[in-house]
């Protein structure tokens, strides 16, 4: 966990703001460890999360998580965490067989002009408490969504646009209704394009989520080029307004070194 | 002219706040929202605009002028109310911006719409839409970051009933209470364009040694002759050597023609 980075967003596990969509964007770089950082945040704030694992599998993330003291698999049996491994079910539903059942989450991959409301459904599902206490059922916290990450979507078939709506039912249902958090990656290629906002690619989602949601941290290489201690820099912006302007992230910082590969 | 807007619209007034990713317009529609609180009713069609979980009161589709109408009927409010739209850029994701602007339109018009206010974000559009939007409003307000922290630039288009366009440049700071205090008005672009040039720094200003010059000091470095600025006469008396001076008498020796890609003096080029 990163503790600079704590204290700089004034949160720790025992006290954080609720009711948050945060960003973690990247362009040319790899911002995966922030997820890693939030992921192991939330478990230990005791809080119900659901994960949408697209990009890894879960071996990786719980591998990760070990490292930083959190594990994921007595979280998963405990209801602690869902997870939904994206990769796995996308094989079930790219190569169909008798014996999965599967939830229909991933369904979009079959018609991805369907939209997502599948995989809304799935969040919603996962989030809302089963209402009722069950004998050894074990209270947690304010519900968390992580998405690892939005912008695979979009090679996958899903339109930026269908995108947006899901993230939107995501911030209505998790972080209004529920009052609990949302933390989504985006990921950019490429230079900032000054395009007329018609070409509905990674950039334009990355507009509009930033007008969703309430914090950003966008983590990007360091302007002045290359440098051998100094990995990157995370710029944060609180409501779009320039909080503070970087972290910059040194190897001996972080607990994962080899996961950590900034180009 | 921001004071004036926020005071309240007149009838079949068009108001776009136009923001983008770098400034969020949330506030300042919110700051419209608190000063026009007597005539406002709330229909929330946030947490369910497409229909998904069956639970909507009001879905992106049933934006036009019927369908409002008949909700805003349903509130039984006497007067015509104020219409705040957050954001139109939704609405123009899912309906075609043709369809948008038909509605704007009659909707202006009056009848049980007073005044509408709508927030677009300018760059998540084509410059066609945003233009023909904003083509439709009586006035628009366009947010940037300012140059000082809290602060943000609003650069105000206004159109009256009998043409005349006024534009306005005004710095203002919205506070926790979304009241907001204009900073400063600028009302000519030519004037901001001078301002930079006078706040230039001046870097000879805070200087730990001394680098200007008195007025002896100024004539001694202009008397001086430089040393290798010939004049004239430095020239003839340098070229010509003076009495008693040696000459130098020169005569070509094999050895000082030395080529330096043929040291052997063999190659027959």
């Amino acid at each position: 966990m990163f503790t600079e980075l704590n204290s700089i967003l004034n949160a720790t596990p025992d006290s954080f703001t609720q009711g948050e969509f945060i960003l973690v964007s990247d362009r040319q770089s790899d911002a995966s460890f922030l997820i890693h950082h939030f992921l192991s945040f939330y478990l230990r704030a005791r809080c119900k999360v659901c994960f949408l694992g697209l990009v890894q599998s879960f071996s990786h993330y719980s591998a990760i998580s070990q490292r930083l003291g959190v594990s994921l698999t007595q979280a998963r049996e405990k209801g602690q965490l869902i997870f939904l491994e994206g990769l796995k079910e996308s094989l079930s539903i790219l190569i169909p067989q008798e014996t999965t059942t599967g939830s229909q989450a991933m369904d979009f991959l079959r018609d991805p002009t369907v939209g997502l409301q599948r995989l809304y459904e799935f969040v919603r599902s996962s989030v809302s408490s089963d209402g009722g206490g069950e004998e050894g059922v074990e209270e947690w916290g304010p519900p968390v969504l992580l998405v690892d990450d939005v912008s695979v979507l979009l090679s996958l078939g899903v339109s930026a646009g269908a995108a947006l709506d899901f993230s939107h039912y995501c911030r209505a249902t998790v972080c209004s209704q529920l009052q609990g958090n949302i933390v989504m990656l985006v990921r950019c290629h490429g230079e900032e394009a000054e395009d007329d906002g018609s070409d509905e690619g990674s950039e334009w989602l990355l507009k509009g989520l930033t007008h969703q949601c309430s914090l950003t941290l966008h983590v990007q290489g360091l302007p002045t080029g290359y440098c051998r201690d100094i990995h990157g820099q995370v710029c944060v912006y609180v409501d779009a307004n320039f909080l503070i302007q970087t972290e910059h992230i040194r190897d001996t910082d972080l607990l994962i070194i080899q996961v950590f590969r900034f180009s | 002219m921001l004071s004036e807007l926020l005071q309240g619209t007149d009838t079949g007034a068009v108001l776009i706040i136009q923001d983008s990713c770098s400034y969020s317009g949330q506030h300042l529609l919110k700051s419209f929202i608190s000063a026009a609180l007597n005539k406002l009713h709330f229909h929330s069609a946030y947490t369910d605009p497409l229909g998904w979980t069956n639970r909507s009161a009001f879905t992106v589709h049933q934006f036009c002028v019927e369908e409002l109408t008949h909700l805003l009927k349903q509130t039984s409010h006497p007067k015509p109310v104020t219409l705040v739209i957050d954001s139109l850029s939704w609405i123009l994701r899912h309906m075609s911006p043709p369809a948008v602007c038909k509605s704007l339109q009659q909707l202006k018009k009056g009848g049980a719409v007073r005044a509408v206010i709508g927030l677009l974000h300018a760059d998540m559009h084509q410059r066609g839409t945003v233009g023909s939007v904003c083509h439709l409003a009586t006035s628009v307000i366009t947010v940037a970051p300012g140059t000082k922290g809290d602060e943000a630039v609003a650069k105000i288009t206004k159109r009256s009933k009998l043409g005349k366009v006024t534009q306005d440049e005004e710095i203002f700071s919205i506070k926790g209470d979304f009241s907001v205090t204009v900073v400063s008005k600028t009302s000519h672009a030519g004037r901001r364009q001078t301002e930079p040039e006078e706040q230039q720094m001046d870097p000879t200003a805070n200087l730990t040694f001394n680098i200007r010059l008195s007025d002896t000091e100024r004539e001694a470095k202009e008397k001086l002759a430089l040393p290798f600025v010939f004049s004239k006469e430095k020239k003839t008396a340098l070229l010509q050597s003076g009495p008693g001076s040696g000459r130098i008498l020169y005569e070509p020796d094999a050895n000082d023609d030395y080529d330096q890609e043929d040291p052997d003096d063999d190659l027959d080029v």
